[in-house]
């Protein structure tokens, strides 16, 4: 197709406008983005009615229990909505660039808390609405992550270990090995996982050789992590998932590195018809090198709805509505009340699976993941991704 | 006055595709904010920082990622195959062949559109479980002794998911382009005394090459993006992790967004070359059917 000089002359002129009108408007756009706002140190003033509602709540998928939900719209005759992500840096972006309304957080992870405070995406809270902070977990009433547990509440707290099949695999055998369990698992190829997470798995090869630094940035130490871990590949066929609740008692995995609570659930829900919590088992390492995680609440800075996002945090904080969760969610509450002894007797865990629960030694023993900075989480995810790639 | 008609269609390349390239060249070129790490885009040209980028071109032509699109290469032109090999005989039949049936076989075809493709997946890892059914029917049949893991993380897996999701839309292009085949063409094949093989590659094949383009451009294009199918059915197998994997992980699971905005671009940047032999291709046979 030939093109005249006319249709030239005219197209040139048109791109130059485009050109000459764009450049300004570049300029005025700036850096906008999911930029931080500052931390933000006021909280909402005493004795405040709560508003009309809707409350919106932001929370991974599953992790409340409906009813417990709806029991709150009835005692306070309002709404909620909820709104969910998958990861917890999906969370952090949608609230930082606002593309999410939420009063409520539902699920702040100890590796995210310092940020959401820092960039002032949650706000400090007004404890005279939180009337159940007595029944809160000792270890968990002035954590690390917030000191006087000023912006947050906690909400569940597990520890990682090994979920594996009890039918198939023998547990003393599993007791002695240890993390070396999944090395050995020649036997169950393509029926071994581990989790999907950043650090998780990364700090599981760390823990087999007897480094309990989970914080640490050296190169080194991740180099050889990265190595080890980059073994199961070709021994084991390793899967990388957070599928434990499901695919043991399904059978189509033997051995998970998981969550403690991934095996309460998997007990609780997601047995085969006929099949008792007796074929699934979990072993974890003694107190002091045992990992333990918790997420928290909290509520969203600048919110609509700040009142009864307190109330809500406070009914969360209710040992009987955080027992009816628990029953749906699998996570232990961090309160004082749901001990081992008590969460077996009350047969909301089988007793095979009592040590999913972490003890109070384990939890002020624990291994906690802590931040990084930049620099140090970008040795980690780099080590991460090379592995995910086939290492 | 006529390209005002075109007005709908240009804005929304504007919108849906021109302005989300951007906004992709905005992160990877961008920073990310010091406190919270999220994504800070920078729109001006004038901020661009490329060292995100160049970072990850370093990793992929020579580091950890090269193997990542390697595997992917492969894995779709493994699938693309499956779905000639698959997609062909059917949209052959139910051009030339089906008659009457056609409207109900074309149905059929499109049925598996009604179900979401996640839902696909999800029933076909119950079907590959070790006691699952396929298993059974191998067994059944003779073609298979003690029952296989499909779902082990092995690639032929993947690609049997990847054919299986994206054969249809490889079938309804190459329906259309097999359909408009001037009939008389075949007939005058054959009456010069061509077999029907022969008829078949030397008349209805080259003829059929613009819409066996169009059905693998289509496929192709969303199956190197894809990172759901490898992750239903292997569980997150390393050994089958494909470049929408490693997009998945920097955009969704770190604080480098950078990094995986960068990964699309590159992305792009390949696909381009691809696309760019397809418009070739298919301007040089329009200047050859012209004459």
């Amino acid at each position: 197709m030939t093109t005249s000089r006319r249709d030239f002359l005219a197209r040139s002129v048109q791109l130059g406008v485009l050109l000459g009108a764009g450049a300004p408007l570049l300029q005025a756009c700036g850096s906008g983005g999911g930029s931080s706002g500052k931390q933000v140190t006021k909280s909402i003033a005493d004795g405040l009615k709560p508003e009309a509602g809707p409350l919106r709540i932001f929370n991974y998928d599953s992790y409340v229990n409906p009813d417990v939900v709806k029991a709150f719209e009835d005692k306070y005759g309002v709404k909620t909505e909820v709104t969910t992500f998958t990861t917890d840096t999906e969370a952090l972006t949608k609230l930082a660039t606002k593309a999410v309304k939420a009063d409520v957080h539902h699920s702040m992870s100890n590796n995210s808390i310092d940020r959401l405070i820092a960039g002032g995406i949650v706000q400090p809270l007004n404890k005279t609405y939180l009337t159940n902070l007595g029944n809160i977990n000792s270890k968990f009433v002035d954590p690390w992550y917030d000191k006087g547990g000023k912006y947050s509440v906690p909400y569940t707290f597990f520890g990682t270990g090994i979920g594996y099949r009890a039918d198939r695999l023998d547990a003393k055998q599993v007791e002695a090995d240890g993390w070396d369990t999944l090395w050995k698992a020649t036997k169950f190829k393509g029926q071994v996982s581990v989790l999907d997470d950043n650090r998780e798995a990364l700090i599981m090869a760390m823990l087999r050789k007897g480094l309990t630094d989970v914080n640490t940035v050296d190169q080194k130490v991740i180099d050889q992590a990265l190595a080890d871990l980059t073994e199961l590949i070709s021994l084991v066929n390793v899967k990388v998932n957070i599928n434990a609740y499901k695919d043991l008692p399904e059978g189509t995995s033997s051995i998970a590195h998981t969550w403690s609570s991934d095996l309460i659930n998997a007990a609780n829900g997601n047995l085969p018809t006929g099949v008792g919590p007796e074929v699934l088992g979990f072993w974890h390492p003694p107190a002091g090198k045992y990992m333990v995680t918790n997420d928290s609440m909290g509520v969203v800075a600048g919110c609509e709805h700040p009142v009864l996002a307190h109330l809500y945090l406070n009914f969360l904080l209710d040992n009987d509505n955080a027992e009816k969760n628990f029953t749906f969610v699998g996570y232990l509450p961090a309160l004082k009340k749901f001990t081992s002894d008590y969460v077996v007797s009350q047969q909301l865990v089988p007793p095979n699976l009592a040590n999913c629960i972490p003890t109070q030694d384990e939890i002020d023993q624990g291994l906690y993941m802590k931040p990084l900075g930049a620099a140090g989480d970008a040795i980690w995810e780099a080590a991460w991704s090379k592995f995910t790639a086939g290492g | 006055m006529w390209p005002v008609f075109a007005v709908p269609g240009v804005g929304w390349l504007i919108a849906f595709f021109v302005v989300s390239v951007y906004a992709v060249m905005a992160v990877a070129f961008g920073s990310v904010d010091p406190v919270l790490r999220t994504a800070v885009p920078a729109w001006n040209p004038a901020h661009w920082d490329f060292s995100a980028i160049s970072e990850v071109l370093h990793r992929v032509f020579g580091g950890d990622l090269g193997k990542v699109f390697v595997r992917t290469f492969w894995f779709v032109a493994a699938s693309l195959a499956g779905c000639i090999a698959v997609g062909y005989p059917v949209a052959y039949y139910v051009a030339r062949k089906a008659g009457r049936r056609r409207g109900l076989v074309l149905a059929l075809l499109v049925l598996p559109f009604w179900i979401s493709y996640l839902m696909r997946m999800l029933a076909w890892t119950n079907l590959l479980q070790p006691d699952g059914i396929v298993n059974r029917l191998l067994h059944v049949l003779h073609l298979q002794g003690p029952p296989r893991n499909w779902l082990d993380g092995n690639p032929q897996t993947v690609i049997f998911g990847l054919v299986y999701g994206y054969v249809p839309f490889f079938i309804l292009p190459l329906y259309s382009t097999l359909e408009r085949i001037d009939g008389r063409l075949i007939e005058a094949g054959r009456d010069l005394g061509a077999s029907a093989i022969q008829t078949f590659l030397r008349v209805t094949l080259p003829l059929s090459v613009p819409g066996l383009m169009a059905a693998s451009v289509i496929t192709i294009l969303p199956m190197f993006g894809d990172y759901y199918t490898n992750t239903y059915l292997t569980s997150g197998s390393p050994k089958t992790d494909m470049v929408g994997n490693q997009i998945e992980h920097y955009l969704l699971g770190t604080t480098q967004p950078q990094t995986g905005a960068s990964l699309v671009l590159i992305l792009m940047a390949f696909l381009f070359v691809l696309m760019a032999y397809y418009m070739y291709t298919t301007v040089r046979q329009q200047r050859l059917a012209d004459r």
